[in-house]
C-alpha cells in the first residue's frame, strides 16, 4: 500500500482503449488490401510499359558457334539476342548432358542438376527453313561474338533477315545482239565489280541481262548500301502511291459506273411492273377532304376537353380523335402516293445511260491499262537493284522469292537495315524513334508488321462514334427516367432492367449487333423490307396507328394528374389506357417501317452485285453495338448525378418561376454535369477496351480502307475497320509466328492503354474545366 | 385529460387572469376551432386571401381550413411551434407543394382576386408573381450576377443593359450591392451565409413580386446576419408585401405589422403585432408569445 503513488490513478487513466475498438487490425487489413490492389495494377501496367517500350530498341546481334555434338561441322547461329534465362533442364536434357559430359565434347563439364543458363536468339531467315527463334543452352556454346558487319534487314515479307551484307548487284537489260560473257571486271560509281551477261526470256522475248556485282567492304561499303536502300525506298513509294492512288481510283470509278447502270436497270424493271399511281382527281379529293376533316376535328376537340374533371372523356372527344386520325392518315397517304410518284425509267433512257457508261468505262479501262504499263515499267526498273546478304548458318544469300533461290533479293524489299552492333547509343536511339514513328504513322502490312495507323484511326473513330451515340442517348433516357417519369412500379422495373443489362456478357451484344444491326437494319437500308405488305392493309394500319395515337393523347389529357386533387380511379384507368395505346402505337410504327411497300432500299444494285453496303459488318454497327453495351453505365451514372443535385436549388429555381424544363436545363444539368462526364468516361473506357463483340460486328485483320476520308461523308459507317484490341488478339493468337509477334503484342497493348488514357485525360480535363467554371457543386 | 369534451370556444381573457388552455386542449383533441381574427386585419385592403384552405399529406391533415387575408404593403408574420404548418401554408401560396405527389388540398387562395388553385391556373406564371426565400440560403452554383438575374433570364430577357440595371437595382434593394459590386462575376458560393441569404432576397425581388414569401429566412444565420436581414425586411416592406414565417417570437415582434399564431395546422389568433403581443385575446397566444409553451 505504501508503494502507491501520491496521486492515485483515476479510472479514466487506467482504462486502455482496446485495439479492436480503435480499428487497428482492420486498418492494417484495409491498408494491406489497398497495397495488394496497387501492386497488381501497377505491376500489370509496369510490365506492359517495360515490355512494350523495349520492342523497338535495336538489340545486339550475336554470332554463336556451337560445339560439334553430332560429329558434324559445328553449327553457327546468327541472331538477335532477345532474352537471357536461367532454367532447370528436364529429364531428357539431363540425360543428354550426362552423355555429352561422358564423351568429353563440352568445353567444360556441366552439372545437370544445377540451374543452367540459356539465351533466346531470333535467327530470322525464315526461307531457310529453321525456326525463327532458338533457345540456345550456354553449355553447348563454343564461342560468342558480336561482329560489326552483320545486319538485321526488316523486310516487307518473310520477316527479318539477319546476315552480312556482301555485295550490291546492278542489272541492265541489253538488246539481244550484245555479246555474252561470263565474267569481266566492271567499274561503277560505288566501286569496282564483276560483270556477267546471260540470256533471259522476258514475256517470251529473248533479252540479254548484264549483271554487275560490286562487293562491299568496310564502313564505306555499308554507307553505299544504306544509300541504295534509301533510294530503293523512294522507288517503292512512287510505285505504291500510283497503285493505291490512281490505279485503285480507276477501279473504283469503273465499279461505281457499273452500279449506276445496274441501278437504272432495276428501276426499269420496276417501271414495267408497277402499275399504280392513282388518278389526279382521287388524289385531290382525298387531300381536300383530309384537310377539312382535320380542321373540323381540331375544332371539335377544343370544345370537348374538360380540364376540370380528370378521367372524363366526352363522346365528342373520341369523335374528334377519330376525325383527326383519319385526316392525318389521308394526308400522309397523299404525300407518299401522289400521282406523279413511282419510278419512271423508259427503255430509251436506259439505253442512253448504258451507251454513255459504256464509252466512259472504255475510257477508264484504257487509262487503267496505261497506268499498268507504267507500273510494270517502274517495277522492272526497280528490279535492277539487288543486294547479296548471306545467311551465317547455310552460307546462302537471301533470295528474291522463296521459289527462286538463285535470284538475290531486291533492294526495295528492304524496309530498314539496322547494323546494331556497330551503332553507338545515339544511333540506337535514332533507330528506336524511327521505328516508333513508323509504327504510329504507317499502314499495316498483311504480315502483321508495319505501322498501326489504320488500327489507331479505327479505334479512335470507333470510340468517337460510340461517344456521340451513347452519351446523348443515355443522358436523355436518364433525365426522363429520373425527372419526368412517374416514380412507380414501372420505373423501378425499368431501372432494374437497365442495371441488369450491364451484366450481360459482351459477346452476347456482339451476336445481337450482328443479327440486328448488320443483317436486319443494314439489310433494310440496302434493300428495303424483305416482305413488304400490300398497300391496302398497310394503309389500314397507318390509319390504326394515327387513331391509336390520337386516342392516347385524348386519354392522356383526360387522365392527367392535377396537383392537389386526388387522382380518381377513372383518371388512372385513362392513364393506363394511354400507356397501352402508346406501346401499341410504337409497335405499329416499327411494323409499318419494317413492312412499307414504298421503300426499296438505297443499295439494291450493290446487293444484286454481291456487295452489300450497310448489310455487312461495319464501323457504324460496331459503334452502335458498343453503345448498347455501355448504355447502362451512362444511364446509371447520369441518374445518380441528377439525383445528387440538392432539392433546395431545384426549389429555388421553381420558386423563381422557372418551368421544370428550365430548371433541368439551367440548374440540374449543369450541377450534374461532372457526374455525367464521369459516367461517360467510364463508358468510353469500357467501350474502347472491348474486343469480343467487335470480332462479330466489324473489326477485321486487315482493312483495305480507313473508316475516315476526305471524301463525303468523311466518316464511312459501312466500312470495316481495324481495332487495337482485336489487333492484339490477332497478333498474339492468330499469327503464324507467335514468338515473333510477342514483342509487338506488348507494344500494341501499350499503345491501346495510352489511347484509352489519353481519351480519359481529355474527358477529365474537360470535366475539371466545367467544374471550375460553375464553381463547386452545392 | 378531457378527450371527450365538446369544443370550448374560449372567451377573450383579460390580461392578468390565469388563462385557460381551452383552445389548445380542443385542438389536441382533434376538434375544429374558430380562429380569432382581429378586425384590423379584415378591414384593410388584402393582396392575398386564404379561404378555408386545408391541406393533406396523404391521410394526415396538415392545415385545417385556414382562412386569413394578407394585408397589402404590410409585413405579416406567421408564427407557431414546430410542425404547426406555417411553412406548409407559405409554400402553398406559390404551389411548391405541388411537387409532392401525395398532397391534396381543399379550399382556395386568391392573389389579387385571382384563384391560385383553379385547374386552369398556369403555375409557372403564378410563381413569377411571387418571390420566395427559403430557410437555408440556396444560391445557384453560378456567378452572383447570374444568380440575381436568373428570373429574368428564364423569361428570355437577353439585353445586357436591362439585366445589369435590374441586377444593380435589386442588389441595392437587398442591401448587398456595396459588398459584391466588384465581384459580380465570381461564384455566389463564395459568399458568407448572411450574404448568400441577402443574395437570395435580391433574386426574389428582381422581378417585382406581388408578395414576397420568406420561409424562416434567418434560421440558418448567426445573430449579426439575422439583424441585417431583419433591417432589410424593414426596408423592403416599404415597397413589397411580405409574408414571413418564423418560429422566433421576438423576430415576429421586431419585423412584422401583423402576426398570425398557428397551432397544429389551425390558425389560432391573427391580428396587429402589438396587439397580439401585448393584448392577445386568447390566453394561449399570450402563453406562447411569452415563451411559456411551444
Amino acid at each position: 500500500m505504501q508503494e502507491q503513488p501520491t496521486q492515485p490513478e483515476t479510472q479514466a487513466h487506467r482504462r486502455v482503449t482496446p485495439p479492436a475498438a480503435r480499428g487497428g487490425p482492420l486498418m492494417w487489413l484495409m491498408g494491406g488490401a489497398l497495397a495488394a490492389c496497387l501492386v497488381l495494377v501497377l505491376g500489370l501496367i509496369g510490365l506492359i510499359v517495360v515490355r512494350g517500350s523495349q520492342t523497338f530498341w535495336p538489340k545486339a546481334i550475336e554470332r554463336v558457334e556451337m560445339v560439334a555434338v553430332e560429329g558434324g561441322e559445328p553449327e553457327v547461329l546468327l541472331g538477335r539476342l532477345m532474352e537471357t534465362d536461367v532454367y532447370r533442364p528436364d529429364r531428357d536434357e539431363r540425360a543428354r548432358i550426362e552423355a555429352l559430359n561422358a564423351q568429353g565434347l563440352l568445353p567444360q563439364s556441366v552439372d545437370p542438376d544445377e540451374p543452367l543458363e540459356r539465351i533466346l536468339l531470333q535467327v530470322g531467315n525464315r526461307e531457310f527453313g529453321a525456326a525463327a527463334f532458338r533457345w540456345v543452352p550456354l553449355y553447348e556454346v563454343a564461342s560468342r561474338s558480336r561482329p560489326e558487319n552483320t545486319v538485321v534487314l526488316e523486310r516487307l515479307e518473310w520477316g527479318p533477315f539477319i546476315g552480312s551484307v556482301d555485295a550490291l548487284v546492278f542489272d541492265r537489260w541489253l538488246p539481244e545482239d550484245e555479246a555474252l560473257f561470263d565474267e569481266r571486271p566492271a567499274s561503277t560509281d560505288i566501286g569496282e565489280g564483276v560483270a556477267t551477261r546471260e540470256v533471259r526470256f522476258v514475256g517470251g522475248e529473248r533479252r540479254v541481262l548484264e549483271r554487275v556485282t560490286v562487293p562491299l567492304v568496310g564502313e564505306e561499303g555499308f554507307r553505299a548500301f544504306e544509300r541504295e536502300v534509301r533510294s530503293a525506298k523512294d522507288r517503292r513509294r512512287v510505285i505504291e502511291r500510283l497503285e493505291r492512288g490512281e490505279r485503285s481510283e480507276v477501279d473504283r470509278r469503273i465499279g461505281a459506273l457499273n452500279m449506276r447502270v445496274r441501278r437504272a436497270e432495276l428501276e426499269r424493271e420496276e417501271t414495267v411492273s408497277d402499275d399504280s399511281s392513282m388518278p389526279f382527281w382521287l388524289w385531290g379529293g382525298t387531300t381536300i377532304a383530309s384537310i377539312g376533316l382535320l380542321f373540323a376535328g381540331v375544332r371539335l376537340r377544343r370544345s370537348t376537353t374538360d380540364p376540370d374533371h380528370p378521367g372524363r372523356v366526352k363522346p365528342g372527344g373520341f369523335l374528334a380523335s377519330l376525325m383527326i386520325g383519319v385526316s392525318l392518315a389521308g394526308l400522309f397517304f397523299g404525300a407518299v402516293d401522289h400521282p406523279w410518284s413511282g419510278p419512271s425509267m423508259s427503255e430509251e433512257r436506259l439505253e442512253s445511260i448504258r451507251a454513255e457508261h459504256a464509252s466512259e468505262v472504255e475510257r477508264l479501262i484504257e487509262r487503267g491499262e496505261e497506268i499498268d504499263a507504267r507500273l510494270s515499267e517502274l517495277r522492272r526498273d526497280d528490279a535492277r537493284f539487288r543486294v547479296i546478304v548471306t545467311d551465317a548458318r547455310t552460307g546462302r544469300f537471301a533470295p528474291e522469292e522463296v521459289g527462286r533461290p538463285g535470284e538475290p533479293m531486291r533492294l526495295s524489299q528492304i524496309d530498314r537495315a539496322v547494323r546494331s552492333n556497330a551503332l553507338d547509343f545515339s544511333g540506337r536511339l535514332g533507330v528506336y524513334f524511327d521505328r516508333w514513328a513508323q509504327f504510329l504513322t504507317d499502314r499495316p502490312r498483311p504480315d502483321g508488321e508495319g505501322g498501326l495507323l489504320s488500327v489507331i484511326v479505327g479505334t479512335v473513330t470507333l470510340t468517337m462514334l460510340l461517344t456521340i451515340t451513347v452519351v446523348p442517348l443515355g443522358v436523355i433516357a436518364a433525365i426522363y427516367l429520373r425527372e419526368y417519369a412517374h416514380q412507380g412500379f414501372i420505373t423501378s422495373v425499368l431501372r432494374i432492367a437497365v442495371n441488369n443489362l450491364a451484366g450481360v456478357p459482351s459477346i452476347v451484344y456482339g451476336v445481337f449487333g450482328l443479327g440486328f444491326f448488320c443483317y436486319i437494319v443494314g439489310g433494310y437500308i440496302d434493300t428495303g423490307p424483305d416482305a413488304p405488305a400490300a398497300r391496302t392493309p398497310w394503309w389500314a394500319l397507318v390509319g390504326a396507328l394515327v387513331l391509336a395515337a390520337s386516342l392516347a393523347i385524348t386519354l392522356m389529357g383526360a387522365g392527367r394528374r392535377i396537383p392537389g386533387r386526388p387522382s380518381s380511379r377513372a383518371a388512372s384507368a385513362c392513364r393506363i389506357g394511354a400507356g397501352l395505346l402508346w406501346v401499341a402505337a410504337v409497335a405499329l410504327v416499327f411494323y409499318l417501317v419494317a413492312a412499307t411497300p414504298y421503300f426499296g432500299g438505297f443499295f439494291r444494285a450493290e446487293v444484286s452485285a454481291g456487295q452489300p453496303v450497310f448489310g455487312a459488318r461495319g464501323i457504324l454497327w460496331a459503334s452502335l453495338t458498343l453503345s448498347l453495351l455501355t448504355l447502362p453505365v451512362v444511364i446509371v451514372a447520369t441518374e445518380e448525378a441528377i439525383a445528387a443535385v440538392p432539392r433546395s436549388i431545384r426549389e429555388a429555381s421553381l420558386g423563381c418561376g422557372a418551368s421544370k424544363w428550365q430548371t433541368i436545363r439551367r440548374v440540374v444539368l449543369p450541377g450534374a454535369l461532372p457526374g455525367i462526364m464521369t459516367g461517360a468516361i467510364l463508358a468510353i473506357a469500357r467501350g474502347a477496351g472491348e474486343v469480343a463483340p467487335l470480332m462479330l460486328v466489324g473489326a477485321v485483320k486487315l482493312a483495305p480502307q480507313l473508316p475516315v476520308s476526305t471524301e463525303f461523308p468523311f466518316i464511312h459507317g459501312e466500312r470495316s475497320f481495324m481495332h487495337l484490341g482485336f489487333h492484339i488478339y490477332d497478333l498474339g493468337f492468330q499469327s503464324r509466328d507467335s514468338e515473333a509477334a510477342q514483342p509487338l503484342v506488348w507494344t500494341t497493348t501499350l499503345l491501346l492503354i495510352a489511347i484509352v488514357l489519353l481519351l480519359n485525360l481529355a474527358a477529365i480535363v474537360l470535366r475539371s474545366r466545367l467544374r471550375s467554371r460553375k464553381g463547386p457543386a452545392v | 385529460m378531457t378527450g371527450t369534451a365538446t369544443p370550448r370556444i374560449t372567451r377573450p381573457s383579460n390580461g392578468a387572469d390565469e388563462p385557460e388552455l381551452g383552445v389548445i386542449e380542443a385542438i389536441r383533441a382533434g376538434h375544429e376551432v374558430r380562429s380569432v381574427i382581429h378586425e384590423q386585419v379584415t378591414e384593410g385592403d388584402a393582396v392575398l386571401n386564404i379561404e378555408a384552405f386545408s391541406l393533406y399529406y396523404g391521410q394526415a391533415q396538415a392545415l385545417h381550413s385556414v382562412t386569413a387575408p394578407v394585408r397589402r404593403g404590410k409585413v405579416t408574420a406567421i408564427s407557431g411551434p414546430s410542425g404547426c404548418g406555417k411553412s406548409t401554408l407559405l409554400r402553398s401560396v406559390n404551389r411548391l407543394n405541388d411537387l409532392i405527389d401525395s398532397v391534396r388540398i381543399e379550399g382556395d387562395m386568391l392573389l389579387n382576386g385571382e384563384s391560385i388553385y383553379h385547374p386552369r391556373v398556369d403555375v409557372i406564371s403564378l410563381r413569377k408573381r411571387l418571390g420566395m426565400v427559403f430557410q437555408k440560403p440556396n444560391p445557384f452554383p453560378m456567378s452572383i450576377f447570374e444568380n440575381v438575374v436568373y428570373p429574368l433570364r428564364i423569361d428570355g430577357e437577353k439585353r445586357r443593359s436591362v439585366l445589369e440595371e435590374a441586377c444593380e437595382r435589386s442588389l441595392k434593394g437587398a442591401a448587398i450591392w456595396d459588398e459584391v459590386k466588384d465581384r459580380l462575376k465570381e461564384s455566389a458560393l463564395g459568399l458568407s451565409g448572411g450574404q448568400q441569404q441577402r443574395l437570395c432576397i435580391a433574386r426574389a425581388i428582381v422581378a417585382d413580386p406581388e408578395v414576397l414569401l420568406l420561409d424562416e429566412p434567418c434560421s440558418a444565420l448567426d445573430p449579426v446576419a439575422t439583424l441585417r436581414i431583419e433591417e432589410l425586411i424593414h426596408e423592403i416592406s416599404e415597397r413589397y408585401t411580405v409574408l414571413i414565417v418564423t418560429h422566433n417570437m421576438q423576430q415576429a415582434a421586431r419585423v412584422s405589422d401583423f402576426t398570425a399564431f398557428m397551432y397544429l395546422g389551425r390558425l389560432v389568433e391573427y391580428g396587429p403585432t402589438d396587439e397580439v403581443f401585448q393584448r392577445p385575446r386568447l390566453g394561449e397566444t399570450e402563453q406562447y408569445v411569452t415563451g411559456r409553451f411551444g
